[in-house]
């Protein structure tokens, strides 16, 4: 469903992301994982076609985001760091122009709003204005923004931050449940970057850690606990300073040689 | 091309949703009033005097076309030089600052569907400002009796000269993120095109563009020596193709500012 082959994004000097690549099939749930300026949203943002990559490929549901932008990016739910949302517009009037731009056809229109409201449980604020909400409301608006036009991927950078616990549960609730949705006769595929180790121990079943541009982790979040030990441990092994005494190698697409890209970005940095 | 038209309709309601179009639309009312007024106050007292003075040849060269319309439409264009950038500055620069620039960047629309239902949107404000301003001039035909193909050629001036600086202010408005900055800098610019010409007679009169071919060329850049002969009724396609021209250039680059974000 996703394909990304060496990705590679460097403004001038400056490395932030070094040839990534990874595979993701339809129905995955992934969670992108990495400290701070590890590169997870820059990643993102080149999937999605909002940033070219210096290098490499994406190919999402077949389409290349180069070659076909449209094609691939109507496959695409993206939900940014920031929600993209309009403060003076109504939730209801909102959803409703996203899903003109995402080309939900004029007829099915009414319909795939009504199911995004339902699904994000926005129904009671549908005619609400947008900067009068709350900050979770405005994140679930944010979710439904990315589910309007039913994409076979999506995408969110970082769902829950900034929300409270219990607003936390709710969103994490939501996307799960987002997870288990198909489209078609085929899974829904999710990415999901957050800081929160829990929230991908909870949703996803694929653990893609990156520290400093570069993919040091790549494994099914079972095999990778089942060595018994905590997520966290093997994030702050993956993430340490000094690469190269993982306890978890990479997996055998990635680099081989972390310790000069290590050097590398650190001398950047 | 199919998105215009849902790019073109958010920008206007989000527009009518903000202070700014309102503002803009009561001190452009106020302004064209005033303006209006003192130019008929101004008429009437002219006449008054030839007749007093029995200047029977003057009195006749004297009309409402010439001598109210023409300078009031003249005057409102200089109004629009600051009032349009007002409209503008917020297309691009909101979206940036709000970030749904990330949410128009991945749909599956093209830089240049954004890039002309914004310029649409802003378009159709400044048609709704023409139509407002419309009034004045349509009272004349209530008392007196212009004539009404020089009137319209005046407001289609007016109109395109509008649309024109909604053009440059739409390329203000892609380079920053700041509408205070998008303002200015559109406001700069045509303020600079439509002086041209008066730094051209400056240096006619024996300044630093004395090279008559140089001032020449300043003139024909200039916006108002081309608007003022549509406002006299007098224009040709030279006219109309430099408008055009203006319109299509810097819609051009607006496209390649919004699209250099993805570039940075």
């Amino acid at each position: 469903m996703i394909e990304a082959r060496g990705l590679s994004k460097r403004y001038g000097e400056l490395i932030a992301v070094e040839d990534v690549s990874f595979s993701i099939q339809p129905g995955e749930v992934v969670g992108f994982l990495g400290p701070n300026g590890a590169g997870k949203t820059t990643t993102m943002r080149m999937l999605t076609g909002f940033l070219p990559p210096t290098d490499g490929s994406v190919t999402i549901a077949g389409h290349d985001i180069f070659d076909e932008p449209l094609a691939a990016r109507r496959a695409v739910g993206y939900l940014p760091e920031t929600p993209p949302l309009y403060p003076e517009m109504s939730v209801e009037g909102y959803l409703t122009y996203v899903a003109k731009i995402k080309d939900v056809p004029r007829a099915q229109r009414r319909a795939a709003v009504d199911r995004a409201l339902e699904r994000c449980g926005l129904a009671d604020v549908r005619r609400r204005v947008i900067g009068a909400l709350s900050k979770g409301y405005r994140q679930r608006v944010g979710l439904a923004q990315a589910i309007v036009h039913d994409p076979s991927v999506l995408i969110l950078d970082e769902p829950t931050v900034g929300l409270d616990p219990i607003q936390i549960r709710e969103i994490r609730s939501l996307i799960a449940e987002l997870a288990r949705e198909t489209k078609g006769d085929k899974a829904r595929t999710v990415i999901l970057s957050t800081h929160i180790l829990p929230e991908v121990e909870a949703i996803c079943r694929r653990v893609l850690i990156l520290n400093r541009g570069r993919k040091v982790v790549d494994r099914p979040l079972a095999e990778l606990q089942a060595g018994g030990a905590s997520l966290e441990e093997i994030f702050a092994r993956a993430t340490a300073r000094e690469p190269g005494e993982h306890a978890e190698r990479p997996a055998p697409e990635a680099p081989s040689d972390d310790r000069t890209g290590a050097q590398e970005s650190e001398v950047r940095s | 091309m199919r998105h215009v038209g849902a790019i073109a309709g958010r920008e206007l309601r989000s527009l009518f949703s903000s202070p700014v179009a309102y503002a803009v639309l009561v001190l452009f009312a106020v302004l064209a009033g005033f303006f209006f007024l003192s130019g008929v106050l101004q008429f009437q007292d002219y006449i008054v005097r030839m007749q007093a003075f029995q200047m029977a040849q003057q009195l006749e060269e004297l009309n409402l076309n010439d001598h109210v319309i023409a300078p009031f439409i003249h005057v409102m264009s200089v109004v629009m030089l600051f009032l349009i950038p007002g409209i503008t500055m917020g297309l691009f620069a909101s979206e940036k600052a709000n970030g749904t620039q990330e949410l128009l960047l991945t749909s599956p629309i093209t830089i240049w569907e954004l890039v002309l239902g914004k310029f649409l949107a802003a378009a159709s404000f400044v048609a709704l400002l023409v139509l407002l301003l419309a009034i004045y001039p349509a009272l004349l035909f209530w008392y007196g009796d212009p004539e009404l193909g020089k009137t319209l050629a005046g407001l289609a001036g007016l109109l395109l000269i509008g649309v024109t600086y909604a053009a440059i202010g739409s390329f203000a408005s892609a380079v920053t993120q700041s509408q205070l900055i998008a303002f200015f800098l559109a406001f700069v610019m045509l303020l600079v095109l439509w002086m041209l010409g008066f730094l051209a007679d400056l240096g006619a009169a024996g300044g630093a563009v004395s090279n008559e071919s140089f001032a020449g060329v300043l003139r024909w850049l200039s916006t108002a020596e081309h608007f003022e002969s549509l406002v006299m009724g007098l224009a040709d396609t030279k006219d109309l193709a430099y408008f055009a021209a203006l319109v299509a250039g810097f819609l051009i680059v607006t496209r390649a500012a919004v699209e250099s974000v993805r570039w940075r």
